[in-house]
C-alpha cells in the first residue's frame, strides 16, 4: 500500500531522527550544516564523503578478509592433539561430521556474508560514480539486503568467544581464539561501517519522481 | 524556520517526498519509487511500550549474569555467562574481539533499555524528559549496534557443536536471551519516530 503521491515541487529533507520535514535552505555558508528545527539533528541531502568513505572501509574489509581466512580462528587443545582452525576449516569439519544443516549456517554467515557485503557495496560505490542510472530499483534492493543482513557475520566471532569461555579444562581440553579471529570481527565492522557510510540517496540522485529514467 | 508544515513524510533511502495518509491497521507504507519502508502502523502505546522496555530490563540482567550453557567433562564443569564469557575473552589475549563483543552484546542492548525506560517513564505521564532529542538519537545507534539475536543464535550454535564433545547443557541466561530476542524486536517494531508525536 503506498501512503500517498510523490510530491515533485521544491527539495525538501527528512530528518532522520524525528522524522519531520524541512525544505532545503539555501547554502550560505560551506562548513554550516542545516539543523531539523524540532530536534537539531543534522538535515543533509547526502551524507558527507558518502562514496570515499565507503571504498575506505570496503578496501579494509577486502584486505583483512585475507588473513581472516588464511590464519586459525580457533586453537583446540587437547590430551591428543592440538589443532587449528581456519573458518573454511570448521565449515568442512562441520560438514564431515554430518551437521549438513549447520554448516550451511556457518557458510552463510561467515563466508557468504561477507563475500556479499564487500562485493556489493563496491558495485554500488562505484555505480553511483560511474553508472548511475542503470537497474537503480535493484541497485537499492542489494543495498536493503546488505543492511538486513550484515549483522549475522558476527555469529562465527560469538561462537568461538563461547567456545574459548567454556571449553577451560586445562591440558585435557581447551579452546582459545585466533589471530584469524581479529580480523575477522574487523571486516565484520569495517562492512557495519561501510554500509553506514553509504548513502542510497545517491542511487536515486537527479532520478524523476516515477523512478524511470528517460 | 525550514519546518513544512502539513503532513509530509520522505523517504529515507531515496529521498523522495510524499503525502503522509494516516495508515489503517496493519498497513505499510512503502515508498512509490524506491519501495522502501517509510512508516508502518502499530498498536503499541506509550504504556505498552514500557510495559515491553521493563521486561526487557528483567530479561537483560538474567541474560548476561546467568550462566549460559553449562559443560561437564567427566566430572569438571565449567559454565560462562555472557559477561564471563567477554571478560575472558579479555584477559585471554583478545581484547579486541572482546570489545566488539562487548559493544554489540552488551552495552548497545543497555543502553536500548536504559535510554527507553529514561525517555518512556516520562513520556507515560506527558513530560518531556531532559535531552530528549539526544536520546532518541542514541536509541537509533543503539539498534544499529544491538546484535543480542546473533548472540542467541551463536549460543544454540556452541551448545550443539560441544554436544559431540562432551556433556553440554543450556542455563538460564540462554532462555532469558531468547526472551530478550524477542522482546527487542516487538519494541522495535513501534519505530523511534513516533516518540517526537507525544511531546508537542
Amino acid at each position: 500500500m503506498n501512503a500517498g503521491t510523490a510530491l515533485h515541487e521544491a527539495r525538501l529533507l527528512g530528518c532522520e531522527s524525528c522524522g519531520l520535514v524541512s525544505t532545503e535552505l539555501p547554502v550560505d555558508e560551506p562548513n554550516l550544516v542545516q539543523q531539523c528545527p524540532r530536534c537539531g539533528h543534522a538535515l543533509l541531502a547526502t551524507k558527507p564523503f558518502a562514496v570515499q568513505r565507503t571504498w575506505a572501509c570496503v578496501v579494509a574489509a577486502a584486505v583483512l578478509y585475507v588473513p581472516a581466512n588464511a590464519l586459525p580462528v580457533m586453537v583446540t587443545t587437547s590430551a591428543l592433539q592440538h589443532g587449528e582452525h581456519t573458518l573454511l576449516g570448521g565449515i568442512h569439519e562441520l560438514w564431515l561430521d554430518g551437521s549438513w544443516g549447520l554448516s550451511i549456517i556457518v557458510f552463510i554467515a561467515s563466508i557468504a556474508v561477507p563475500v556479499l557485503k564487500i562485493a556489493v557495496l563496491g558495485l554500488l560505490a562505484w555505480t553511483v560514480r560511474y553508472a548511475p542510472q542503470w537497474r537503480r530499483l535493484e541497485r537499492a534492493r542489494l543495498y536493503r539486503l546488505v543492511e538486513t543482513v550484515g549483522h549475522w557475520s558476527m555469529l562465527d566471532v560469538y561462537v568461538v568467544v563461547l567456545l574459548a569461555a567454556t571449553v577451560r579444562f586445562g591440558p585435557i581440553a581447551s579452546v582459545s581464539a585466533g589471530l584469524g579471529l581479529l580480523s575477522f570481527a574487523a571486516v565484520v565492522v569495517l562492512t557495519m561501517l561501510a554500509t553506514w557510510s553509504f548513502d542510497p540517496r545517491m542511487i536515486w540522485r537527479d532520478a524523476p519522481a516515477d523512478g524511470r529514467d528517460a | 524556520m525550514a519546518r513544512v508544515e502539513g503532513s509530509l513524510i520522505v523517504c529515507e533511502e531515496c529521498g523522495l517526498a510524499h503525502r503522509w495518509q494516516p495508515l489503517g491497521h496493519g498497513a505499510v507504507a512503502r515508498c512509490t519509487r524506491c519501495d522502501a519502508v517509510m512508516a508502518r502502523s502499530h498498536r503499541l502505546s506509550i504504556d505498552a511500550i514500557l510495559a515491553l522496555t521493563v521486561a526487557a530490563a528483567a530479561a537483560y540482567l538474567v541474560a548476561i549474569n546467568a550462566p549460559l550453557l553449562t559443560l561437564t567433562l567427566r566430572g569438571p564443569t565449567e559454565s560462562a555467562s555472557l559477561i564471563e564469557a567477554i571478560a575472558t575473552a579479555w584477559t585471554d589475549g583478545e581484547p579486541l574481539v572482546a570489545v566488539v563483543s562487548a559493544i554489540t552484546a552488551l552495552i548497545a542492548p543497555a543502553a536500548f533499555v536504559a535510554l527507553r525506560l529514561y525517555v518512556l517513564f516520562p513520556l507515560s505521564a506527558g513530560i518531556k524528559p531532559p535531552g530528549f532529542a539526544w536520546c532518541v538519537r542514541a536509541l537509533h545507534q543503539a539498534s544499529r549496534w544491538n546484535m543480542v539475536e546473533v548472540f542467541t543464535i551463536g549460543v544454540l550454535l556452541s551448545l550443539v557443536r560441544l554436544a559431540g564433545l562432551a556433556d553440554a547443557s543450556p542455563g538460564p541466561g540462554l532462555f532469558a536471551l531468547g526472551a530478550l530476542t524477542v522482546l527487542f524486536a516487538s519494541i522495535e517494531s513501534a519505530g523511534l519516530k513516533h516518540l517526537w508525536w507525544h511531546v508537542q
